[in-house]
């Protein structure tokens, strides 16, 4: 048993010729919340493609380096089986052209799950972790994309977690939908922690604070700091994150 | 400065006025030819229309009688053309669009399609002549003016898949990718059935313009006159567009409510495919939302 979910050794990441991660380590305990902040163009996004591998639809991006989930190196393994593990919601929620049932059930169904019954109890329970259940259970076979932006944020976590994943990242969800929903999100996410481990991206300082076990800090593709979150805050050790806390940058 | 401001104003309505005149003119016209042909046709074809003329064969040296023969021939050809193109052209099209990347090959098949879609139809039935009845031994056929009928209209089917693919959002793929979809399995669920009503509409337009066109079967199918209808694609056969020609200008002594009439039923059966491909167009989109 690996007491660490994710293992980065030496990562490197850059798109044509263009630098975007330098090096990385950092490690991930099983069953905490990881806040990862920085300016925009640190990196942030593209250490999230690296590891569910989305990075390697981009044409001109290129990876190398050592990245292990619960021990297992993410490059032995088959990208769309590590997607069903390592879960993503990303900044602009998109609710994909389906009826609220169908996006939920999607990732399973294209996995081969085909009981009418498993999947039923799927969507309850993707929505119900999502906090979306009790706004859509009557009208499930309605069009997710006529949702609000909130509930179609929620609906995209939800079929995100309709794999059960190991693994959520969260990329700046909270960007495009309202304070409440936020709030929801997050408690949503404390809640998940008993069952998954979570990487969450945000330039939202108050929500790292509020939601992380622990928190690091990128910058130039960089991992400057890394340390629970309280003392990360309170007593930074590099100048550099000291001067981002303060708002000191770009 | 107010008054100065007034004339400015002034002058702007003046110009919206001009502006939604002129666009309101320029479409009535572009719509004038339309309602003239089909009130033209209407008005001089429709006495000739019978069930007869629709299902009997020509008689007395085709002056008299019908145009079944033709009418059944367009169908055939139609359907053997669009058999050979609607497959091609779309799969290419999802190759082009969702796997191709922007390689030198990817463009060198870009130019190529594009240029095929400037290539006159004559010339497509000289190449069909060429390929398909001498080289590949089909003879003049069914077989043969079908696959010429179905090259002429590949590059629309293929350019209009490709437009309806890349229409479709890239975070629809993004958001598939993530959840653990392949690149086919993305395109298949999620991409495909939101491009169907762009795809369909390039199909269409295809359909009517493979109905219309003579040149291209000419010389690779199309027979004056034959006194069986067509039963297997290895033979030639009779077709309204080459009909119509053949009326107006091989025949003496037709009157003129057969010509006419051939024109209205060709018309018609073009406008009958059209619509019920819009129909179906719009119930797909329908269910679209985004």
């Amino acid at each position: 048993m690996v007491a660490e979910a994710v293992a980065v050794r030496g990562l490197h990441a850059r798109y044509g010729d263009q630098v975007a991660l330098n090096h990385l380590d950092l490690a991930v305990a099983r069953n905490t919340i990881l806040a990862i902040i920085g300016p925009a163009r640190s990196g942030k996004s593209t250490l999230l493609s690296v590891l569910n591998r989305t990075l390697e639809h981009v044409p001109s991006a290129r990876w190398s380096g050592e990245v292990r989930l619960h021990g297992a190196p993410i490059a032995g393994l088959d990208p769309t089986a590590l997607r069903r593990r390592v879960a993503m919601v990303l900044p602009l929620p998109v609710g994909l052209p389906l009826s609220i049932r169908d996006n939920v059930t999607l990732a399973p169904r294209m996995s081969g799950v085909r009981d009418r019954d498993r999947l039923a109890e799927i969507v309850e329970t993707s929505l119900r972790r999502a906090a979306l259940w009790d706004e859509v259970k009557d009208r499930l076979d309605e069009l997710g994309t006529r949702l609000s932006g909130g509930q179609q944020q929620r609906l995209t976590l939800a079929r995100a977690l309709s794999t059960a994943p190991e693994l959520l990242c969260l990329d700046e969800f909270s960007i495009a939908i309202d304070p409440i929903t936020t709030a929801r999100i997050e408690e949503a996410l404390a809640e998940l922690r008993a069952s998954m481990t979570i990487i969450l991206v945000t330039n939202l300082l108050g929500q790292a604070r509020r939601t992380a076990d622990r928190t690091a800090f990128l910058l130039d593709g960089e991992l400057v700091e890394e340390g629970p979150t309280a003392e990360l805050f309170a007593d930074p050790r590099e100048p550099r994150t000291r001067d981002y806390l303060a708002g000191r940058f770009g | 400065m107010s008054r100065d401001l007034k004339g400015r104003d002034r002058r702007r309505h003046a110009g919206d006025r001009v502006a939604a005149w002129s666009l309101g003119f320029a479409a009535l016209l572009a719509a004038a030819p339309a309602i003239a042909i089909v009130g033209l046709l209407l008005y001089r074809g429709a006495p000739a229309i019978s069930l007869e003329f629709l299902f009997t064969f020509p008689t007395d040296g085709m002056t008299a009688g019908g145009l079944f023969p033709a009418l059944l021939g367009t169908l055939w050809l139609v359907g053997v053309s669009l058999v050979f193109a609607v497959p091609v052209g779309v799969l290419a099209g999802i190759w082009l669009s969702e796997y191709a990347g922007d390689g030198r090959l990817t463009r060198l098949a870009e130019l190529a399609v594009v240029n095929l879609a400037g290539v006159p139809s004559i010339v497509h039935a000289l190449f069909g002549l060429g390929a398909f009845v001498l080289f590949f031994h089909l003879g003049a056929s069914i077989l043969a003016a079908g696959l010429t009928l179905g090259v002429m209209t590949l590059p629309v089917i293929i350019t209009s898949t490709r437009a309806a693919l890349r229409s479709v959002p890239h975070a629809f793929r993004v958001a598939a990718w993530n959840l653990g979809l392949s690149r086919w399995q993305t395109i298949r669920a999620i991409v495909l059935p939101n491009a169907l009503p762009g795809i369909l509409t390039g199909v269409i337009l295809q359909v009517s313009r493979a109905a219309g066109e003579t040149a291209p079967i000419l010389f690779t199918g199309a027979a004056l006159y034959l006194p069986v209808v067509p039963t297997s694609p290895t033979q030639e056969t009779m077709a309204l567009s080459n009909h119509l020609f053949v009326l107006l200008t091989q025949i003496p002594g037709v009157p003129d409510d057969a010509k006419y009439g051939t024109a209205l039923v060709l018309l018609v059966l073009v406008m009958a495919i059209n619509s019920a491909a819009i129909a179906l167009r719009w119930r797909l989109r329908g269910r679209r939302a985004w």
